[in-house]
């Protein structure tokens, strides 16, 4: 079939960019770093204060505000007419996820700022210029008593937050390598996956905890589970996909051969984001070689995967429209 | 009573002249480069047996618009009679509907920088119970529009007499423009 006459560039527009793709980065890693920082509190047997759960914890609550805070600075940044983004906020479609994330957002969002004051009361109490919150402080203070009810909304939130960017997408029918049941679980499992390199890294960096050999090898131990459940599920996606008949398999075929952006697929998210670590981490617990190097070297690497595969999705979908 | 509007776009009759488009532009304003209407023409088979294919381009004013399901803030609606149109300011320009509609229909106005597409002219001559701009100017009737719950409105008759075909309707967004397949085949 030869065209003729009629213009498509107008089909051909990126409509949602890489900020798009990094709001969604952002948000997982939001999400995903205080899932594991809830479950380190919960689960971590000794309560010792200088220990690398400790870190995670404290990285957790650190990392998940701002990353937040960033995320949703860029996706109003992102639209089209900025200063109207009040709408969101006055007008609610239960049917859109948009909507439903806006939501989320507003109860998440204030619930990991109070989690973060009550984890760092101690280190805020220290500092005199900070003394005219004193009575925000009492307040967060008087909070303590239902800390435990708090983190158990926190972590609910948490998790909505890390499924609604996958909703978000799959709710679209008309882009095919979108819509798949399996893209919320894809993005839930690859948030978690974030949030435990985020915080490795920003616990290792900044919280200087005592690292023994046992913890390292707890972290790398935990690195692999996660991995080995990201891979089957990202190949679940897929064939999933190949075996949608029609245009949604000729269009997961193209996207996972064609140009670039394959290229992203295969070197950025699945060589370096989860082969890479993966050796590394098999290596170590093979050789019984623990070294810290290991460890970020892993949590970087799980890092940018994470990223290049929402950027991946992004851009995937919006190309191969069929 | 709400209306139940339709647009026939007969294949058979379309000699891809653009009148339509260019009636549109004008009528609607559309900044150069961006299309509400366009009728995409495509030559088929192998010479010397070749035949050509319109392929008109448009809202298609589904009655089950997800468009209208995925706007978070209610821009997007439809209206009692099924139209579906933009409140242009309560638009955020978020482009989620853009990618939601299946039709590729939406577009951002360059000069407005907000989401737009066909209205059947709905402002300026739909609601003065003008044909859209479209239709009123088509050069041999191939577009046909009107209320199909009027037993004797031709876009009725023509339902009743012809096959109709309507774009992608396995996604149920039920579409009120369809068009006539063309009859003769391309012989390969
Ligand atoms: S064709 Fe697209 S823009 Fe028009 S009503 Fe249907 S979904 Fe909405
Ligand atoms: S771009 Fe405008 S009309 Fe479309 S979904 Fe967003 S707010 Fe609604």
């Amino acid at each position: 079939m030869s065209p003729m006459w009629g213009s498509t560039a107008q089909y051909e527009v990126m409509h949602w960019s890489w900020a798009i793709a990094v709001y969604l980065f952002l948000a997982g890693i939001s999400a995903g770093s205080i899932i594991v920082a809830l479950l380190v509190k919960w689960n971590r047997h000794e309560r010792s204060n200088s220990s690398i759960w400790d870190a995670m914890i404290k990285s957790g609550t650190l990392v998940a505000p701002v990353s937040i805070l960033a995320g949703l600075f860029l996706l109003v940044a992102d639209l089209g007419r900025p200063l109207s983004f009040y709408w969101l906020l006055i007008r609610f479609n239960p049917l859109s996820v948009m909507s439903l994330g806006v939501l989320f957002l507003l109860i998440y969002t204030p619930i990991v700022l109070v989690f973060t004051l009550l984890v760092f009361e101690r280190t805020i109490v220290k500092y005199t210029w900070l003394s005219p919150l004193g009575s925000f402080i009492e307040w967060v203070k008087s909070l303590h008593s239902y800390a435990k009810t708090i983190e158990y909304f926190l972590m609910a939130a948490a998790l909505c937050v890390g499924t609604y960017t996958g909703f978000l997408l799959s709710a679209l029918y008309a882009i095919p390598l979108w819509n798949s049941p399996v893209l919320p679980i894809v993005f839930l499992t690859s948030s978690i996956s974030s949030g435990i390199a985020v915080n490795i890294l920003i616990g290792l960096v900044f919280f200087k905890s005592t690292i023994n050999t046992e913890s390292i090898k707890y972290l790398l131990v935990l690195d692999l589970r996660v991995i080995m459940t990201e891979l089957p599920l990202l190949g679940i996606f897929f064939v999933g996909l190949l075996y949608g008949g029609g245009e949604v398999s000729s269009m997961a075929k193209a996207a996972l051969s064609h140009g670039g952006l394959a290229l992203v697929f295969w070197l950025g998210v699945i060589g370096i984001g989860l082969l890479l670590p993966l050796a590394t981490v098999i290596l170590a617990l093979r050789s019984h070689v623990y070294r810290v190097g290991y460890i970020l070297t892993n949590a970087t690497a799980v890092l940018l995967g994470v990223l290049l595969l929402r950027y991946y999705i992004i851009y995937a979908g919006q190309i191969y429209l069929g | 009573m709400a209306k139940a509007y339709r647009l026939i776009f007969d294949e058979n009759l379309c000699i891809g002249c653009q009148a339509c488009n260019v009636a549109c532009r004008l009528e609607n304003d559309v900044p150069e480069g961006v299309y509400r209407l366009q009728v995409h023409v495509t030559t088929q088979g192998v010479f010397p047996h070749l035949g050509m294919h319109f392929e008109r381009r448009s809202c298609v004013m589904c009655d089950e618009p997800p468009c209208v399901s995925v706007c978070p803030t209610g821009a997007s609606f439809q209206s009692k009679d099924g139209l579906v149109h933009i409140h242009e300011s309560q638009c955020i320009t978020c482009k989620y509907c853009i990618l939601a509609c299946p039709y590729h229909a939406r577009f951002i106005n360059p000069v407005k920088n907000v989401v737009e597409k066909c209205t059947f002219c709905f402002d300026s001559r739909l609601s003065k119970a003008l044909d859209p701009a479209c239709v009123s100017v088509c050069t041999t009737e191939a577009l046909r529009f009107g209320d199909v719950s009027q037993e004797n409105s031709t876009v009725a008759m023509l339902s009743r007499k012809e096959t109709l075909l309507f774009p992608k309707a396995h996604l149920g967004t039920k579409p009120k423009v369809c068009f006539i397949p063309a009859r003769k085949g391309v012989k390969v």
